[in-house]
């Protein structure tokens, strides 16, 4: 009898679809840069240090959905004065919002692969749709944590005025940002 | 006739040939090396070098160039101090032995009057190779407060880091290394 509960137990739990599970964001693999142009000639890029987040993902159902705040207080250029600019109240305005959040409700699918995150990004107070592709999109079993671990690379170009920051329009710096985004989720 | 045609041309040489080599000091707040690395298959590394110093000569008539840099590898900013300690050490960047890396080209391609390519020899770690950087964007213009011309754009190249003896960690993470480079120098 005990033989036969484990044998349905074991049937059913072939056929089960399997349950969202949550990932938590790993930080030491999960970064924002941004690119943005320079008077025509180079480009700029900035990285987002410090975040926090969770992901539901169910990769049978196909469905997801991500959570992410990043501090925008520990932004990183490699230029002291200019990671001080871009905290002032002409860019990030990190005094009043010290953070931003990106929530993404519709994860889109190629195959077993995370193809889109749709979601917002709120910023400067302001929430806005954004949508996220992927460049690419991997699941693995780490060898040193012994659990499975999904990420992959993403990008958007958004038009940062749609948030208000209009600083430099009218001299030139551009309006288009690139957001690329690397990420990790450890299952817990 | 022939030693008349021969003066007339010496004569005409310097004129026709009078561009000479302009020389741009690379503007460190506008130049950085970033690498990218693919981890376990999933998700893109970044890190960051700042440039300490170099000068680029350009001859656009004669369509020749030579750079020069000092790129900090001991500097290695991913945004994760206990990474950077990491990259530090012996079997990768090996900073302590080696602080800084070094690229030198005096092979440049044109299109035009733009730098579409820059070939040259990059030592890291004490190691020289071969390297070519291919211009994404390239172009000049008057900088508005300095009022001298400033010329840089966007280059890529790639390296296996394996050639330098900087294989740790293979292949879990990449032998092959993507270069990022944003130059910007301004006219002395």
């Amino acid at each position: 009898m005990n033989k036969l509960l484990i044998a349905a137990s074991l049937g059913l739990a072939m056929t089960l679809p399997a349950h969202a599970a949550t990932y938590a964001i790993d930080p030491t693999h999960t970064f924002v840069f941004y690119e943005i142009g320079h008077f025509g000639t180079s480009t700029n890029r900035g990285r987002f240090d410090r975040k926090e987040g969770t992901v539901q993902f169910d990769r049978a159902a196909k469905t997801g959905k991500v959570e992410i705040s990043f501090d925008l207080t520990a932004i990183s250029t490699g230029v002291a004065p200019l990671d001080k600019h871009l905290q002032s109240a002409d860019f990030f305005d990190t005094a009043k919002h010290p953070s931003a959040k990106f929530v993404g409700e519709k994860f889109v699918f190629n195959g077993d692969k995370v193809a889109e995150v749709v979601g917002t990004l709120t910023l400067l107070g302001k929430t806005q749709p954004v949508t996220l592709k992927a460049s690419q999109f991997n699941c693995y079993t780490n060898p040193m944590l012994k659990r499975e671990v999904c990420g992959g690379d993403f990008e958007t170009t958004i038009k940062r005025s749609q948030w208000g920051m209009n600083w430099g329009l009218n001299m030139g710096v551009p309006d288009e940002v690139r957001l690329l985004i690397q990420v990790e989720a450890i299952k817990q | 006739m022939q030693r008349l045609c021969a003066c007339a041309a010496l004569v005409l040489a310097p004129a026709v040939a009078a561009a000479q080599p302009v020389v741009y000091r690379l503007d460190p707040q506008h130049t950085f090396v970033t690498f990218e690395v693919l981890h376990f298959g999933t998700s893109t590394l970044r890190g960051r070098f700042p440039v300490a110093e170099g000068h680029v000569e350009l001859d656009r008539a004669a369509q020749r160039g030579y750079a020069s840099l000092r790129i900090e590898t001991a500097r290695v900013d991913t945004g994760m101090p206990v990474f950077d300690a990491r990259l530090r050490q012996g079997d990768l960047l090996s900073t302590e032995a080696s602080p800084v890396a070094y690229f030198v080209a005096s092979n440049f391609s044109f299109d035009g009057e733009r730098v579409s390519a820059v070939r040259g020899e990059l030592t890291l770690r004490g190691v020289g190779q071969g390297v070519e950087l291919r211009a994404l964007r390239f172009g000049c213009h008057t900088h508005p407060q300095l009022r001298r011309e400033v010329c840089g754009g966007d280059f890529e190249g790639e390296l296996r880091r394996g050639d330098f003896g900087a294989s740790f960690g293979m292949p879990f993470v990449a032998n092959r290394v993507r270069l990022v480079v944003q130059v910007e120098g301004i006219r002395d």
